[in-house]
């Protein structure tokens, strides 16, 4: 028997809509075709007629069609002052929408940091918040004690975009009966267990503190360019983007897109620091020895890091 | 006379657009275009640093985030007085050309040709084939435009780290440059990628399409081979000049581009229309000729979109955003600011693009019979024609010359504008930066010139003009509103505007003092 996924997008970009177009070997159509998914709604890729789409919201919302999984993209829109107004389908707040269609779905996923934590709109006018979370705060919209109808919290796939092939590695996971252990932002250790810094290029400078202190020098962007790879959980420079890349490859810092509190209220491209030193180090290590071990490694880089002539 | 109100939430448009259209007799007599999300960017952009633009901006749409990105580096370029080095600028112009690419493929084969596989169109002759084409999820077109666009993607990950959202365009240039090795890549990719599209989409080599300069010259093609009638640029044609998609969706027959993709220093790249930029800045007024572009010509509405009145219309480096909800029952009804140009409403996007730049074919076509659905969504899936082998040539030239960029220094003071030619056409960012922080940021999107609402003057937007008038057979399915609409390609995410600080006050009235 297939499965149902309804699709939801609330104060969104559709980013990540358009990210799980990249997925690949299988592509998304073929995924949900091997995993026996049948795709209710999507906003940017049915065609139902509006009435068709009503009368499914109908169906669902009063339980007389199954719903196995919701996927809610983008941050639920409260404001203004807790009516929901700013975000509304047919007249109604959006949020009604997610309430209801949250009590019947056995799965809740919430895809990307904005439907996980609030992101972008969470300290706005717009009060987002993410489906169980704002921000480090458990609650956000469907509370702290939110269930599923099968018993789950809300999954949280943060990343701005969450990668494609962690969607598709849940979608499979739900489909095939295997569990996904949660860390404590109720996401999956599988892809937010190891920090953007592993897997970046950029490591060797890193070791031995090569910096760059303008963009485009080659080096690791940590110590001056607000590089959030050390602190920030997620799977960038593992899955990689299109299987090619990442931002820290290629120099742009990571933003820790992926953290509850994306996006940070201090600048993106400058490292906190008092005399040089970031205030927030990697993460899990002690200060006195971290620096010790830096000044260290520093007068030990060797030339070919130091005097670079490839790309990275 | 029979009189209805339809409310239509439209999707797969990128965010939240629903139509209100009165309907008389079967006909559209007043439609009213309503933006259902607010975001708040600006209050999220007042107070950050400088070049905070760049991570926020290009999250405003995950569509057009490479659009927003060039935009915020171009204001950054102008207050700090950097020209970025030539193939900053020739990589820039690259990443910006393949998200076109990918975005009209996916907006003509996953988003606006599902309407022609709408059950309105099954006693069709060429339904069958269109269904066996472009039904979601399973059509082979659809199914090959999201395996082949994503090579598209890939080049822009190539050059960008990742996509959508990367900051990877910076004042000054870019924060990198790619090796000679990834610029080949990249040329295999577009290669790849222009073979697929020459095969699929033109059954002829882009040089052979290139020929096709008037409406009969196209009909000339069309009937020359089976190849050019059975790519889906044929068929589409053929499914939507047999539908009467021609006849609807007239609009307000001004458009409007801010010109984009400056030409490097040394290219040998020529622009179509002569000039600095490969595609020329420029408004053209109902029935005259192209008249230059002046960006203090910019202005913004507010009477009915959902914020606090102003007394005049503002230009973007004046202009404020401050909600104020009032609900179903006011003037105000939308979202979406309403933009303006010498105080007109003015259509934007590859249409506008192609007639400002003299385009012999399109110019031809909308000479004939005006603008319509039929030709907007033409010119969408001709456009990668066009930028293809420009592409190709800066991508050599950009391996040529490794310098990518020149440090602006910090940026603490001035006013600047970015303005480009987005996917969906003219997308300006206004920058004020005040001791290393940005004081103001406005932002006049695509979509806001045209899916704006009614300005003060009572003039309805590009798309509410286009919707007056079009035929509507079935109230329930009312597939034509969507084909006029989509054939826009709104994306209505990138309405978002900005909020000031302000308390809720009374039942959905914000932003009072
Ligand atoms: S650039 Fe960032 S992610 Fe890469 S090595 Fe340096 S700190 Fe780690």
């Amino acid at each position: 028997m297939s499965r149902t996924l309804y699709w939801l997008q609330c104060g969104s970009c559709g980013g990540d809509s358009m990210a799980l177009l990249s997925m690949e070997s299988p592509d998304f159509t073929e995924l949900l075709r091997i995993l026996n998914i049948e795709v209710l709604w999507h906003p940017s890729l049915s065609n139902g007629s509006p009435d068709h789409h009503r009368r499914l919201l109908k169906e669902l919302l009063s339980g007389d069609r199954p719903l196995d999984i919701l996927c809610v993209e983008g941050a639920v829109v409260r404001g203004p002052g807790g009516t929901g107004m700013y975000n509304t389908f047919d007249a109604n707040p959006k949020k009604d929408l997610v309430s209801g269609l949250a009590k019947r779905a056995k799965y809740v996923i919430a895809v990307g940091t904005c439907a996980s934590f609030g992101g972008i709109g969470a300290d706005g006018e717009i009060e987002a918040t993410g489906l169980q979370f704002l921000k480090r705060a458990r609650g956000g919209f469907l509370g702290a004690g939110f269930t599923s109808a099968e018993g789950h919290p809300v999954m949280n796939l943060p990343g701005c975009p969450c990668h494609y092939d962690v969607v598709g590695g849940v979608l499979t996971a739900l489909s095939l009966g295997t569990s996904l252990p949660l860390d404590e932002y109720n996401a999956p250790l599988e892809w937010y267990g190891l920090l953007v810094h592993q897997g970046c290029v950029r490591n060797e400078y890193h070791e031995y503190r090569v910096e760059e202190r303008d963009f485009g020098e080659k080096g690791c962007l940590f110590f001056y360019r607000g590089c959030h790879g050390p602190v920030a959980y997620g799977p960038c420079n593992k899955l990689l983007w299109n299987r090619r890349s990442s931002k820290t490859r290629i120099g742009v810092p990571c933003h820790g897109c992926t953290e509850p509190d994306f996006p940070q209220p201090y600048p993106f491209f400058r490292t906190r620091a008092i005399a040089d030193v970031p205030l927030e180090l990697p993460n899990g290590v002690d200060r006195a020895h971290y620096l010790a071990y830096k000044a260290m490694a520093a007068a030990a880089a060797p030339e070919r890091l130091t005097k670079r002539k490839t790309r990275v | 006379m029979s009189k209805l109100m339809v409310n239509v939430p439209l999707n797969r448009v990128e965010g939240d657009l629903e139509i209100r259209a009165e309907i008389v007799d079967g006909r559209v007599s007043e439609a009213w275009a309503c933006g259902t999300l607010y975001r708040g960017f600006e209050r999220i952009l007042v107070g950050r640093a400088a070049l905070d633009g760049l991570v926020i901006t290009p999250r405003i749409c995950g569509i057009c985030t490479t659009a927003h990105l060039t935009a915020a580096a171009r204001a950054l370029d102008a207050i700090a007085g950097t020209a970025p080095p030539a193939s900053a600028v020739a990589i820039r112009n690259v990443a910006l050309m393949a998200e076109h690419i990918q975005s009209d493929l996916r907006h003509t084969f996953l988003m606006f040709a599902a309407d022609l596989v709408n059950p309105a169109y099954a006693g069709e002759p060429l339904f069958e084939e269109a269904m066996r084409r472009y039904e979601p999820f399973r059509g082979e077109t659809a199914i090959e435009t999201i395996r082949e666009t994503k090579k598209l993607v890939e080049l822009l990950t190539i050059v960008g780290g990742q996509w959508p959202h990367s900051s990877f365009i910076v004042p000054g240039g870019l924060v990198s440059v790619s090796s000679p090795g990834d610029l080949l890549q990249c040329r295999l990719l577009l290669r790849r990628f222009r073979q697929w599209y020459q095969s699929r989409i033109l059954g002829c080599a882009i040089e052979r399409w290139a020929e096709v300069r008037s409406t009969a010259d196209l009909d000339r093609w069309l009937e020359e081979s089976e190849a050019h009638r059975n790519g889906d640029l044929g068929f589409c044609l053929r499914f939507m000049r047999a539908t009467g998609l021609d006849q609807i969706g007239r609009g307000t027959g001004s458009f409007l581009s801010f010109g984009s993709l400056d030409l490097p220093g040394g290219t040998a790249v020529r622009a179509p229309a002569g000039g600095g930029q490969f595609v020329p800045a420029g408004f053209l007024a109902p029935g005259g000729g192209v008249s230059e572009f002046h960006e203090e010509k910019v202005t913004e509405h507010v009477a009915c979109s959902w914020f606090q009145d102003d007394e005049e219309a503002r230009h973007p480096m004046r202009g404020e955003t401050r909600p104020y909800a009032t609900g179903q029952e006011s003037a105000k009804y939308s979202w979406a600011k309403a933009p303006r140009y010498e105080g007109s409403p003015a259509e934007t996007g590859p249409l506008a693009e192609a007639l400002i730049a003299g385009n012999p074919l399109f110019s031809d076509l909308v000479r004939g019979q005006g603008p319509n659905v039929l030709v907007r969504q033409l010119a969408r899936l001709a456009r990668p024609a066009e930028l293809m082998p420009a592409m190709e040539t800066w991508l050599s030239e950009a391996a040529q010359d490794p310098t990518f960029y020149k440090t602006p220094g910090e940026i603490t003071e001035g006013e600047g504008v970015g303005l480009i030619h987005a996917t969906r056409g003219a997308l300006g960012h206004w920058v004020r930066i005040e001791q290393g922080t940005i004081s103001h940021y406005q932002i006049v999107t695509p979509t806001a010139w045209n899916a704006s609402p009614r300005d003060g003057g009572g003039a309805p937007g590009p798309i509410e003009q286009a919707l007056a008038g079009t035929p509507v057979r079935d109230a329930a399915n009312p597939v034509e509103l969507g084909h006029v609409v989509r054939s826009f390609d709104p994306c209505l995410v990138c309405t978002v505007h900005a909020l000031q600080r302000g308390r809720s006050a009374g039942r959905v009235i914000v932003g009072a003092l």
